[in-house]
């Protein structure tokens, strides 16, 4: 009984096998993939205002708002081929305080077995000089998201705020990171290129999910330091705005992909 | 010839054909921008915004409109006036909505089509995305562009304004920008006395103290106030006095976010500036005499470095200038007066 059982699986599973080393597939439609954006904060989910996080040796803090923009989404293949997504329907919110942001799915992307993906964090410089025109609603959604400066037109790359105490501030403080490129002194976008682990295999009928853990722990820990009680409100920096950039472009791995 | 005539009657026939079949839409005509001869070439993309008369009216439109304010009052064209040079005329800094008042005065609206940065600071690197700053600021307009949209959309005149320049009536952010853009690319100032004299038009000439003037300003001020914009459109700091009732003011710093750029404004152009007073970024002087007695005895070191054009052999900050050479300069100052631009009914409210 216990054989026969064993017999059909291996049965089975080389008809399967050969099934599919036999046909090559034809891959010629297109189909859909979803970035899934999931905010952490070390080996932790991220949970807003409630919850206390060590930021530091001496800092703690509570986090308020986590939002960046995400653009100019690219794919590649394991031999180098690249699907460059439109431009003009490249650009993303991601709100940590509204779930259907962190999902974005992306149509119309041919059919292959991706396995790298790159995207930038902010609006890119090309894109900011069309005016009007590159703009277009973007610009609506940006505004209504709190992602622009109210003083000078550009756009807010990421926001980062909450309340921190220390050794030396008792009294919970605000802080507010915010990040963008400073008028035409200082260009902030930068991009991120991330591998897989497995293949992302678009198909007409398969729409795989790239799950992206961003640590936003990163973000005051990253490649630079940064301690709230020398700053904790840092807006345009010439010096330390380009730091973030780099922490919060080395917050993201992807953590799996779901085929 | 008998070819090229059947071609042009297969032509007609077409567009006689189309013609009937599609439902008629105005087309909006083109307009050729006129840039006068001793002007640099503009730097507005116009290929990405082509100017037609329909989309320049409703800019226009949407310039003098006060519902694209919070209070239903104040209109780009409240603040940007133009019988002075579409200045604030007699504040130092301007006033918005409830009183509200920022910390800059008001620029001019001129010869933008010529410039890629904009305000005092920079804060604006597109002429399409300026507005968004006044449309949205507490101090300004203290509207949102989803409520302006919608606003517009309700008003039936809009419909035909917007169907006219874009094709169709629906009111988008890209549309209320570009025609605003329209607009204000075609507001060029080329025709004060001074161009006549350099264009050599209409035997116009310099009187004596407007030449001697002339000379002392290339010698002295138009390294920084150069070219027929007068600015080289560099940020700088003229050693002006920091301004204590302003804490907030940083200057360029404010968008560049460098310790450096402390108090360094973009060197303004001084085209009709005896009509645009106030003076500087905050309006704190009310006449032109002010602003030479300031370059002569009033420079100060300010928090960042004083442009060192603007420092004497002897180390000292100031320009030396007789009372005499102020006078002169004032003189040939007036002679960038545009009376054409100041009152051309093209531009004008009513
Ligand atoms: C409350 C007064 C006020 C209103 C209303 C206002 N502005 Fe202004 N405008 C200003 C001030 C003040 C500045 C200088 C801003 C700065 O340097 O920060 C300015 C600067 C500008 C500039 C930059 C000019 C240059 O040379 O760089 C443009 C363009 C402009 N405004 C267009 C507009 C338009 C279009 C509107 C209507 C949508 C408008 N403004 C409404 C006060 C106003
Ligand atoms: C080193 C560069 C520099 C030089 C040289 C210079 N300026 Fe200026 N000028 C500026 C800057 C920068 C401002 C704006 C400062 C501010 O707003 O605080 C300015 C402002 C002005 C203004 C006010 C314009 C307005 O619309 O508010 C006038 C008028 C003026 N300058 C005239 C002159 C004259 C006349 C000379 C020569 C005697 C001169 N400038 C020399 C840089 C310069």
């Amino acid at each position: 009984m216990k054989i026969l059982k064993y017999l059909t699986a291996a049965i089975l599973a080389v008809t399967i096998y050969s099934c599919s080393s036999n046909e090559t597939e034809i891959l010629d439609g297109e189909g859909a993939l979803t970035l899934k954006f999931d905010n952490a904060y070390k080996t932790s989910d991220l949970l807003l205002k409630t919850t206390p996080y060590k930021a530091n040796e001496t800092e703690q803090i509570k986090i308020s708002k986590v939002k960046y923009i995400v653009s100019n989404v690219r794919l590649e293949t394991a031999d180098g081929t690249v699907f460059t997504y439109p431009k003009n329907q490249s650009y993303f919110i991601v709100n940590e305080e509204v779930i259907s942001s962190q999902f974005i799915t992306l149509n119309n992307i041919p059919e292959e077995d991706y396995t790298k993906l790159t995207f930038g964090i902010g609006v890119d410089q090309d894109k900011y000089l069309e005016g009007a025109t590159g703009q277009g609603d973007f610009l609506s959604l940006a505004k209504d998201a709190g992602m622009m400066w109210s003083w000078q037109a550009g756009y807010k790359f990421m926001v980062f705020e909450g309340v921190y105490t220390s050794a030396n501030t008792a009294e919970e403080t605000a802080f507010a990171f915010h990040m963008g490129s400073h008028g035409s002194a200082l260009d902030n976008y930068k991009e991120v290129s991330l591998d897989f682990t497995n293949s992302a295999r678009v198909r007409v009928d398969a729409t795989p999910e790239i799950h992206i853990v961003a640590d936003v722990a990163n973000i005051l820990q990253g490649n630079t330091k940064f301690m709230l009680d020398d700053a904790a409100q840092i807006h345009v920096d010439g010096v330390k705005s380009p730091q973030i950039a780099t922490n919060v472009n080395q917050m993201f791995t992807v953590d799996h992909v779901h085929n | 010839m008998k070819n090229l005539f059947l071609i042009s009657l297969g032509f007609l026939l077409l567009f006689s054909c189309t013609k009937e079949e599609e439902e008629y839409v105005k087309i909006p005509t083109n307009i050729n921008l006129k840039i006068p001869s001793n002007f640099p070439d503009i730097v507005y993309d116009l290929s990405k915004n082509p100017l037609t008369e329909e989309g320049v009216a409703l800019g226009k439109k949407l310039f003098y409109e006060g519902r694209l304010a919070s209070d239903g009052i104040i209109s780009c064209g409240f603040c940007h006036e133009q019988a002075s040079a579409f200045t604030h005329h007699g504040h130092t800094t301007s006033h918005g909505v409830d009183g509200k008042t920022g910390f800059r005065n008001a620029q001019p609206i001129q010869n933008l089509a010529f410039f890629s940065e904009f305000t005092w600071d920079g804060a604006a690197i597109h002429l399409d995305l300026q507005p968004i700053i006044p449309i949205t600021s507490d101090f300004e307009m203290n509207e949102t562009i989803p409520s302006v949209i919608s606003k517009l959309s309700s008003y039936k005149e809009y419909d035909i304004l917007f169907s006219n320049a874009f094709g169709d009536a629906e009111v988008t952010s890209e549309r209320l920008l570009k025609a605003l853009s329209q607009f204000m690319v075609t507001m060029i100032s080329g025709d004060s006395k001074y161009d006549k004299v350099v264009r050599k038009e209409e035997n116009e000439a310099f009187t004596v103290k407007e030449e001697k003037g002339f000379q002392i300003f290339n010698n002295t001020c138009a390294s920084c106030h150069s070219g027929a914009l007068f600015t080289d459109k560099s940020y700088r700091n003229n050693g002006i006095p920091v301004n204590p009732r302003f804490p907030e003011e940083e200057g360029r710093k404010r968008v560049s976010g460098f310790a450096e750029d402390f108090y360094k404004f973009r060197v303004p152009s001084l085209r009709n500036t005896e009509m645009s007073f106030p003076y500087m970024h905050d309006g704190r002087f009310g006449t032109l005499e002010d602003v030479l007695n300031f370059y002569t005895d009033g420079m100060v070191e300010n928090g960042s470095e004083v442009d060192p054009i603007l420092r004497k052999a002897n180390g000292n900050l100031g320009i030396d200038l007789t009372q005499e050479d102020k006078e002169n300069v004032i003189a040939f100052l007036k002679t960038l007066t545009d009376n054409t631009f100041l009152n051309d009914e093209r531009f004008a409210e009513f």
